[in-house]
């Protein structure tokens, strides 16, 4: 029995360390992203495995090896922060090996690359025909980063011409039934705003189990009665439909009335109000 | 339905959409879209001013509908 509670003992100790360890050399090592923190990863692993459940083994000799690869790691990462040539060294540079849709054989054959494993990286990324590719980089890791010929890559907006307005990130304001305050605080909102909005749907807070509040102030809840219809927020569409009719009814009005000074307010306005509905149409769409 | 209830029912059409746009410019949290809503609601402002001097107008020459 003493083992066990050795073991038990070792085990939480080593676990408190690690967690310290990988603390400190933060989420660069759990990325694992250059050589260096792969092995120092690998190796720290070990050492702690070995000495938890190796009983006859002094631990403070693991603790030792613990600590030392820790320190070594944390000063290559900030040797690497404050120097380039030592940051290349030690952490490896991206190798190009497709450059103008044309393969590197040199720089493949000096990474021990076969065609076969570079097709195998370019197909995890949906690339099936090389001459697609404009340029693609090995990373240190081992990863494949591409960059498709320009009519290749996928559509956007941009391509398009189209205006799309920019959004912020949503702020989750509900959880579980609770307000959360500071996202509230962000969003630009009070609890009191809150409140009102929830009337509006006709939903009570403790029903809802998230609630979001998006770019424009609209609130999106998830309630835990999923047979509950909620209204989906429908005001900014409601307000284009809106203003298209009074841009109807004004160009109406011009053509109906007799009057020519009126007819020319009315001309004007409904341009004016045509121009103001191409603005917005891109913010009240959907 | 005569023209005047016509023009006062577009008018206070335009009175809402002015209260939304300007509700919208201070609920959004993008600066753009503040922006562009801001300068519509001006803009909804001005045509809605417009049609109140014209919805007067209506009712000196038609006595007979005016508050309808």
């Amino acid at each position: 029995m003493p083992d066990g509670l050795f073991i038990i003992g070792r085990s939480l100790f080593f676990l408190l360390l690690l967690f310290i360890t990988t603390k400190v050399l933060g989420k660069k090592q759990i990325s694992e992203l250059s050589f260096f923190e792969y092995v120092a990863g690998i190796t720290i692993g070990s050492i702690a495995g070995e000495v938890v459940t190796g009983l006859e083994s002094n631990m403070f000799h693991g603790v030792l090896a613990l600590i030392v690869f820790g320190f070594v790691t944390f000063l290559v990462n900030y040797l690497a922060i404050k120097s380039k040539k030592f940051s290349d060294f030690a952490e490896g540079k991206g190798t190009v090996v497709i450059k103008d849709g044309k393969i590197l054989e040199e720089n493949l054959k000096k990474e021990k690359y076969t065609i076969d494993e570079l097709s195998a990286l370019l197909r995890q990324k949906d690339i099936f025909k090389i001459a697609d590719v404009e340029f693609a980089v090995l990373e240190p890791r081992g990863n494949l980063s591409t960059l498709l010929k320009r009519e290749n890559r996928p559509l956007t907006p941009k391509d398009l011409q189209m205006k799309m307005p920019n959004e912020k990130e949503p702020q989750t304001v509900i959880m579980d039934g609770n307000i959360v305050d500071e996202p509230l605080r962000c969003a630009g909102k009070g609890r009191g705003w809150l409140y009102t909005e929830l009337e509006k749907l006709g939903v009570t807070l403790d029903n809802v189990f998230l609630g979001q509040v998006d770019s424009y102030g609209e609130l999106t809840v998830d309630l835990y009665d999923d047979k509950i219809q909620v209204p989906e927020p429908a005001q900014r569409p409601l307000l284009l439909a809106t203003l298209k009719k009074a841009q109807a009814d004004l160009e109406i009005f011009s053509l109906e009335t007799n009057c020519a000074k009126s007819k020319a307010m009315y001309k004007k306005n409904a341009a004016l109000l045509q121009a103001t509905i191409d603005k917005l149409t891109p913010y009240l769409n959907g | 339905m005569t023209i005047a209830s016509n023009v006062k029912q577009c008018l206070s059409t335009m009175k809402g959409i002015e209260a939304q746009l300007s509700s919208m410019a201070l609920n959004s949290l993008d600066t753009e879209a503040q922006v562009i809503f801001h300068e519509a609601t001006i803009t909804i402002e001005e045509i809605r001013k417009d049609l109140q001097y014209r919805v007067l107008e209506l009712e000196r020459n038609e006595p007979q509908y005016s508050g309808s």
